[in-house]
């Protein structure tokens, strides 16, 4: 037994905790050097305990501290280090003792385990951060390049809008040159406002659509308008998709019977029991019989497949024709959905 | 119709931060026989120049550097109540224009209108019209809904009456008020009056809103 050697051991460890404490609070100054260090101070105390308190001691000198520099070196070199300086320290301490008892087992077994697993912790909060980080920047990229686009988009518009407006004043083919300008700006707007719609749902779920954006891209056909209420209509995905299908038939079924330089109007009404789409166009109308006798000759319309695809969704379609033009009504109760 | 012809020509103010449109509008209303008595490049310029000018007409693009068209329409509305303002838009911003709307602009046109189509408006507004497009007209229809929504449990919520409502559905489907007036057996004039009456709900439902909002904050105190 050493008392002078013993107060020189304490004095050691308590200077070396201010180090460490010190040389560890700066990023830049945890070096392999300074943690290699930590590592040979604290064996360096396990070998000496046997020298300061004889062969037969109980507990070590430096104790528990010598999970300070097995944290040190977990938290560095996560489970790898953890691991490394905790075979180290168990392996010292196992063999400066003259005897093993069941508590010296006990010990040794939860520095092995504690340092790995510290080790590994580290290691998945710092991927985190480093994740966290990167999609922080990445949205921030996002918004700033969305920003960009707007003010470019906005610009381009200009320019296709003024191209199609003097174009169809020269006549001739500056005509078709602001007809060619008026179709890519309806289909750079619809664009504008599907991404907008893109970035503003991107947090619910998957299986949700919105209506008003997914028929706002109709009004990219040429001579088609579309008017929404100007929020988003969130429906089952499906279901936009099949509506939208719908609306879709019925317009080329405008094509198709009064022309391909016929106007459509199409007009999204949410309530809060039910969406009503309207199709409008100022054709001559249907025929009177003329549904009835391709149904008669067993042929499926259009008009049958817009309605049974409809009634499909547990809404109804209704078609009004006249001299007026021919309108559908498609009404789809939200409930039964 | 037209009585502008024998009267004092439209005095007219251009707003568009794109010098090449701002031309654009501005050669085919003085060939339209309006009188163009300002243009401006941003809110700031429109604002300022605003009292001095006196235009009947302001024609706003809503994409313009600060302040944007929303306030400038709100700002010179404030200065003389009896100026109308027509919003031309490029980008077909849907929120922007309700709000423009609600600000207390009487028309919106998109940029691809032809020519006459623009003249058609200005002097339409100048006269106290109002010139939607089915979009807007769907836009209006929308809020109007989410206003009578029982979940917005609101005392005072503008409501459009039935006639209404059903005239600004058939605006919204494309109809023009000649249509309308022939579907509905009324007069062209009361078409006009039933879209006009729907702007002015709107328009006093954000006065209030924006009164009762000043009165929440303290600012009546002043």
């Amino acid at each position: 037994m050493r008392p002078a050697a013993g107060a020189f051991c304490v004095l050691v460890m308590v200077l070396w905790t201010g180090t460490a404490l010190v040389a560890y609070a700066d990023p830049a100054r945890r070096r392999p050097w300074f943690l290699g260090l930590d590592l040979l101070v604290t064996l360096g105390l396990l070998v000496a305990s046997p020298i300061v308190k004889g062969e037969s001691f109980n507990a070590t000198v430096p104790g528990f501290w010598v999970m300070c520099a097995l944290l040190a070196w977990a938290v560095r070199y996560h489970w790898q280090g953890g691991l490394l300086a905790s075979v180290l320290v168990a392996g010292t301490d196992l063999l400066v003792r003259d005897e093993i008892n069941q508590t010296n087992y006990g010990n040794t077994f939860l520095l092995l385990i504690a340092g790995p697993i510290v080790g590994f912790m580290c290691e998945s909060l710092q991927m985190m951060a480093k994740e966290r980080d990167k999609a922080q920047r990445a949205a921030l990229a996002e918004a700033e390049r969305a920003r960009l686009a707007r003010a470019v988009h906005d610009g381009v518009l200009q320019v296709l809008a003024l191209v199609q407006r003097r174009g169809a004043e020269l006549g001739g083919e500056a005509a078709d040159l602001g007809r060619l300008a008026g179709e890519q700006e309806q289909v750079l707007r619809t664009l504008i406002r599907s991404q907008d719609a893109v970035s503003s749902s991107s947090e619910s779920a998957h299986a949700v659509g919105d209506l008003a954006a997914a028929l706002g891209e109709l009004g990219a056909r040429p001579h088609v308008s579309v008017a929404t209420p100007g929020t988003v209509v969130e429906l089952p995905a499906a279901v936009v998709r099949e509506l939208v299908s719908v609306v879709a038939a019925c317009l080329d079924n405008v094509v198709v019977h009064v022309g391909a330089a016929a106007s459509a109007w199409v007009l999204l009404e949410a309530f809060p029991d039910r969406v009503e789409i309207s199709v409008r166009d100022e054709g001559p109308g249907i025929p009177a019989g003329r549904l009835e006798a391709a149904a008669a000759e067993g042929r499926l319309g259009v008009s049958e497949s817009i309605c049974g695809r409809v009634t499909d969704l547990g809404g109804t379609a209704e078609l009004s024709t006249g001299p007026f033009g021919t309108e559908w009504e498609l009404v789809v109760p939200l409930e039964a959905l | 119709m037209d009585s502008d012809t024998d009267q004092q020509p439209i005095r007219v103010m251009v707003v568009d931060d794109h010098p090449m449109w701002r031309d654009a509008v501005e050669r085919d209303l003085q060939a339209g026989g309006f009188d163009v008595v300002a243009v401006a490049a941003n809110g700031a310029e429109a604002v300022a120049r605003f009292p001095a000018a006196r235009p009947q007409v302001v024609v706003l693009d809503l994409q313009i550097p600060a302040p944007n068209g929303v306030e400038v329409t709100a700002e010179v509305l404030r200065h003389d109540p009896s100026a109308r303002v027509l919003i031309l838009s490029a980008s077909g911003e849907q929120t922007d224009v309700l709000e423009a709307v609600k600000a207390g602009a009487t028309g919106y046109l998109v940029k691809s209108a032809s020519r006459e189509e623009l003249l058609d408006a200005v002097r339409r507004v100048a006269r106290g019209d109002t010139v939607f497009t089915p979009g807007l007209a769907g836009l209006v229809l929308g809020e109007f809904r989410r206003l009578s929504d029982p979940s917005a449990a609101e005392v005072d919520q503008p409501q459009l009456t039935e006639r209404e409502t059903e005239v600004l559905k058939m605006v919204a489907k494309g109809m023009s008020y000649k249509q309308i007036a022939d579907r509905l057996f009324l007069s062209h004039r009361t078409v006009q009056n039933h879209v006009q009456n729907t702007l002015r709900k709107l328009q006093m439902h954000n006065r209030v809103e924006l009164t009762r909002w000043a009165i929440e904050q303290g600012l009546d105190e002043e």
